[in-house]
């Protein structure tokens, strides 16, 4: 054991660019009993970025005298979700682990509990969207600590040049950078034309209709745009009503502008179509601008991040909120704590924020209007409506509110975007409704 | 059988000189045949010479709307960095670790194992046989579970944790290529004349040194055989160590390419082509100078099973 | 090991008059000599097989014992009844159409001369070589919907982009090509071997006879083979049938999860999903499947075995 601790930390000092760090201190005497503390975070996609948290994270090392292990995992074919099953099931693992959207609810049992961290951080940074607290709290337990890394908003990433052109929708007047949006017009009708327009100008909409998260999210927020609820908050499956049959009519309209193959998108496929040039409107965050901006310039010149469209029940953003959390095995929870607040102070968070060029939304109020996303460009400005500073829309997640472990299920199997696709493709309201009844009754398992 | 297989180099050269020799009919054949394969290695090698493509191409290029089969502005950029970088060389050297070990283990086990169930007969053996066919029908999809509860009840017992280390593979992955190995070499094991060993017993000899005298030097084809089949699933293994290592230390090849260069909803097409090339690169080699063992081997041992 | 080495000339040196020793130790000792195989299978297979059972037997929460309550959920449901008639099309398809090509390469390398069969051999074996998980990945970018290479050549001859994994048809036809192309090679080379084991002489005879060249396939090349064939088909039926890499990589399930299969299905309810026991159940499901088609396979190869 201490003869492998010697050669990793070789291994490091040889690279720098090694994900894994040994961040230590090589005297162990901290005031936290084991002395040593492991982390699983999410791989940063941003070059650099990981970076940022490393540094939090040796800072806080380096004052406590702990020695800290970092693991930085890829969500990338479920590499982290795997890991997170395999530390729930094998009873050991990292102390802190990043958790996406619904892990926290998943293995509430056991997650140490962190109202003593989240209480005080909500004092001190403002409070935090009903999103967060719907999969981060349950039955007034915080499970995890919402997290700035990874934590993202979906919202549309038009190119500008296309919308003027093919739409006639101005996107930059509709959300100016730097000053509230004017986007009244900006309706799922007013949506569903430009669809339609760039469709016809051969630069449809980049949605995906798969069972991955992008293509799920978008058609969660359709869903609650028109207040259309599969299983409300008591469990109780209210698939048949008029409201679903909106969303799917809506849906259908749509999916007639969309790409045809669609229905197999997955995260990156979005991606590719925005940066190709192929498509006028992408749901994603700023990854697919900064690659774009990297590869494709010219295209990333004319993107720009804004707002959903609104619907009948209100407008809704998709928000995919990540956890870091700690396991109830996890044998130096008192450090793992304290490292937690340290990661979540307000400057801490804007290191992190810099560090992935605006990618990250911290989960606290207070914290959306750092400067990065006012300042990043090209074109300027391009992200100032990312992160919702003038809370314009209702930061939402698909599924919600049934009870967890429906919405979980609801959303992995992507339930949503399955009906849209199933009545697309010509089947009767009353199937797709019965078929989906029936599905979600299987999730009623305990 | 056996023989016959072994044999068959020089059968084909008898054989293939007459094919060249005959009539027009034949040269017909041997036009159509060329062409046929011609059209599937088009076929098989498509997918290869486009990751090679990519692999010169930089990330700008891959982005662009150029022709995707050809290269503009090529480059050893990939290449370069790959081989620079620790990350790669770390999970080339666990993978060649654990493939190496993982080989030597389970031929040690299924080649000893082989030989008691094929000529010693026992209390059970038959059925025994039959059940280690059919441990390959458990689908390692099956597995991982419960393996991730016995390793935290070793955990908690022996205070040794499995988790996240490449070495824990060595020990799974024997799991996946014994039962392969082991029937192979049953089948082997059985085409060998059975006057060979009780002339053997008859001599003088221990059981171990009828195997190590007479059955392996025999067997080698079948044992390269299953070697190199061996070689390739620990090679391209890639649910146990996705479900069981984490850190980047620990991983292995394929798996270390997946997580490490595709990140979120980011791909770097053209690090993983050549990530990919590269991880092809030994079984191919290996591939490329053992490969009449290889035919000899598998299809001895398969038929007699 | 050394041990019993050690012991052996021993009870040798006994004579004949101890041969009846003798066979009682040798089940002794070829029973020490299995012993490594049984403890792998049992502690790493077998038992963690068995718990898989027990866990298909769970609530979801893995709290209460149900017995077949989660196959009876199964049963009614629509989804796991077009995972179980997908993953047949695609194991069955997948493995009838590698036999096929295999089948045919391999007699096309055959009549080649012998000095370039070796070259053609390492080049048509590629595919099987690489790492299916890295291979299948430079598929999905052959694949992809905005850059898909395939797609840029069919514009070329002014074809409309074909949605490769986006449309049910084509999908199944996709997961199922990059599997035959994966496993083709291997069906060739197996092939090959039993081509080369046929006797010269039994061609002769047939050409004697008169037979076309049809006729020899059928009545003398496929005869000789059969088992070769039975052995490589069952195999691969097995891989085909448990694999998950493909499916998991090129579609996800998508569209409409008309492409899962049972490991990628097992995966999005067991591990994405959180239900580990239906997700052990669904994995469970292959096996029945699989032992079926192995004993008629198998049992065909001891048939024809005696016969010969």
């Amino acid at each position: 054991m201490v003869s492998r601790k010697v050669s990793r930390r070789r291994f490091v000092a040889s690279t720098a660019a090694a994900s894994t760090a040994l961040v230590a201190a090589p005297f162990v005497r901290g005031a936290y009993a084991a002395g040593k503390l492991s982390l699983g975070l999410w791989d940063h996609w941003v070059p650099g970025a990981n970076k940022a948290t490393e540094d939090v994270i040796k800072a806080w090392a380096d004052k406590e005298k702990v020695e800290v292990t970092l693991d930085f995992i890829t969500s990338q074919g479920n590499k982290l979700l795997l890991t997170t099953a395999a530390e729930a099931q094998a009873k050991s693992g990292h102390d802190i682990l990043a958790f996406s959207t619904w892990l926290p609810a998943r293995y509430s049992e056991q997650l140490v509990s962190m109202n003593d961290v989240v209480e005080p951080l909500i004092k001190q940074n403002g409070a935090v969207n009903g999103t967060v607290e719907y999969l981060g709290k349950v039955g007034g337990k915080w499970l995890a600590v919402p997290a700035t890394v990874g934590s993202q908003m979906k919202g549309p990433c038009s190119r500008i040049d296309l919308m003027k052109q093919l739409a006639g929708i101005d996107v930059q007047a509709m959300y100016p950078a730097g000053s509230p949006p004017k986007a009244d017009a900006w309706t799922l009708d007013a949506f569903l034309k430009a669809a339609e327009a760039c469709q016809k100008g051969g630069h449809a909409f980049g949605i995906g209709l798969g069972t991955t998260s992008d293509s799920v999210d978008t058609a969660g927020a359709i869903f609650h745009s028109f207040g259309a609820v599969l299983v409300d908050a008591k469990g109780d499956i209210t698939v048949k009503n008029d409201k679903v049959r909106q969303a799917l009519e809506y849906y259908k309209k749509l999916i007639a502008f969309l790409p045809e193959d669609a229905p197999a998108w997955d995260d990156a496929s979005n991606n590719k179509w925005l940066v190709s040039g192929k498509g006028a409107l992408i749901m994603n965050p700023p990854s697919a601008w900064a690659v774009a901006k990297r590869d494709a310039p010219k295209v990333a010149e004319q993107c720009w991040t804004h707002g959903f469209p609104s619907g009948p029940a209100g407008r809704f953003g998709p928000f995919l909120p990540f956890f870091w959390g700690t396991w109830s095995f996890s044998k130096n929870q008192s450090a793992a704590k304290s490292l937690l607040t340290a990661m979540s102070q307000p400057e801490a968070a804007e290191k992190m924020v810099i560090a992935s060029g605006g990618y990250d939304l911290p989960s606290f109020e207070k914290l959306t209007t750092f400067k990065t996303w006012a300042e990043e460009s090209p074109p300027k400005g391009t992200l100032y409506h990312y992160p919702n500073p003038h809370n314009h829309q209702t930061l939402s997640i698909a599924a919600a509110p049934a009870p967890h472990k429906i919405a979980e299920q609801i959303y992995t199997q992507g339930i949503q975007t399955q009906m849209a696709v199933r009545f697309a493709k010509g089947e009767t309201m009353d199937k797709t409704l019965d078929w989906a009844a029936k599905e979600i009754e299987g999730f009623m398992r305990n | 059988m056996a023989n016959a297989t072994i044999a068959s180099p020089t059968a084909t050269t008898i054989s293939g000189r007459r094919y060249g020799s005959v009539s027009r009919d034949r040269r017909w054949a041997l036009r159509w045949s060329y062409f046929f394969l011609v059209l599937f290695a088009i076929f098989f090698l498509t997918p290869p010479v486009y990751m090679f493509i990519t692999s010169l191409k930089t990330s700008a290029e891959i982005s662009a709307e150029s022709n995707p089969w050809w290269v503009y502005s090529p480059t050893l950029a990939n290449y370069i960095e790959l081989l620079t970088q620790n990350t790669y060389l770390t999970f080339f050297r666990n993978s060649a670790i654990v493939a190496v070990l993982t080989v030597i283990i389970t031929m040690a086990i299924s080649v000893i194992a082989a030989f008691a169930l094929a000529r010693m007969k026992f209390w059970g053996s038959a059925t025994l046989a039959t059940g280690v066919f059919l441990t390959y029908l458990v689908p390692e999809t099956l597995l991982f579970i419960p393996l991730f509860k016995m390793f935290a009840w070793f955990n908690e017992t022996f205070d040794i944790q499995l988790m996240n280390h490449w070495w824990t593979l060595i020990i799974l992955y024997p799991t996946l290529t014994v039962p392969f190995c082991t029937w192979i070499m049953i089948g082997y094991f059985a085409s060998i004349p059975k006057e060979l060993d009780e002339a053997a017993l008859i001599d003088g000899a221990t059981w171990i040194q009828t195997l190590t005298k007479i059955f392996i030097p025999v067997a080698l084809p079948g044992i390269i055989a299953a070697t190199i089949f061996c070689f390739t699933v620990a090679w391209a293994q890639f649910l146990y160590p996705l479900a069981f290592t984490t850190s980047t230390t620990e991983l292995v090849l394929p798996v270390g390419i997946v997580t490490t260069l595709i990140k979120g909803d980011v791909f770097n097409w053209g690090q993983i082509m050549t990530g990919a090339l590269l991880g092809a690169a030994p079984p191919l080699i290996i591939y490329a100078f053992l490969m009449d063992y290889y035919i000899a081997g598998l299809t001895a041992g398969a038929t007699k099973g | 090991m050394a041990d019993i080495a050690a012991r052996g000339p021993v009870a040798i040196a006994g004579g004949r008059s101890s041969l009846h020793k003798l066979m009682q130790r040798k089940s002794t000792i070829a029973f020490l000599m299995a012993l490594p195989l049984i403890l792998l299978i049992l502690t790493l297979v077998a038992y963690p097989a068995g718990y898989a059972v027990y866990l298909a037997m769970l609530n979801k929460g893995m709290t209460k014992f149900v017995g077949f309550g989660n196959f009876d959920f199964l049963f009614g449901r629509e989804t796991f009844w077009m995972v179980v008639y997908q993953s047949c099309l695609f194991a069955i398809t997948a493995v009838i159409f590698k036999a096929i090509i295999g089948f045919v390469v391999a007699h096309f390398v055959h009549n080649i001369p012998s000095k370039g069969q070796r070259k053609w051999r390492g080049m048509l074996l590629v595919p099987w070589v690489i790492p299916p998980a890295m291979s299948t990945l430079a598929w999905l970018w052959l694949f992809d919907p905005s850059y898909s290479a395939f797609n840029w050549i069919l514009a070329g001859f002014g074809i409309d982009r074909i949605p490769w994994t986006g449309e049910t048809g084509w999908a199944r036809f996709s997961v199922i090509l990059v599997n035959v192309w994966i496993g083709a090679p291997f069906f060739m080379i197996m092939y090959l071997a039993a081509l080369k084991s046929v006797p010269e002489q039994l061609y002769e005879a047939a050409s004697i006879d008169g037979a076309t060249w049809w006729q020899r396939i059928w009545y003398v090349t496929l005869p000789m083979m059969r088992n070769i064939i039975a052995i490589t088909a069952l195999f691969s039926l097995i891989v085909t049938f448990a694999n998950f890499d493909i499916v998991r990589v090129l579609t996800k399930g998508d569209p409409l999860n008309t492409t899962h299969v049972f490991a990628t299905w097992a995966f999005r309810v067991g591990i994405e999903s959180g239900d580990i026991p239906l997700g052990a159940s669904v994995s469970l499901f292959m096996v029945p499947i699989l032992a079926v088609a192995a004993t008629f396979i198998l049992r065909d190869i001891t048939k024809r075995g005696s016969e010969v």
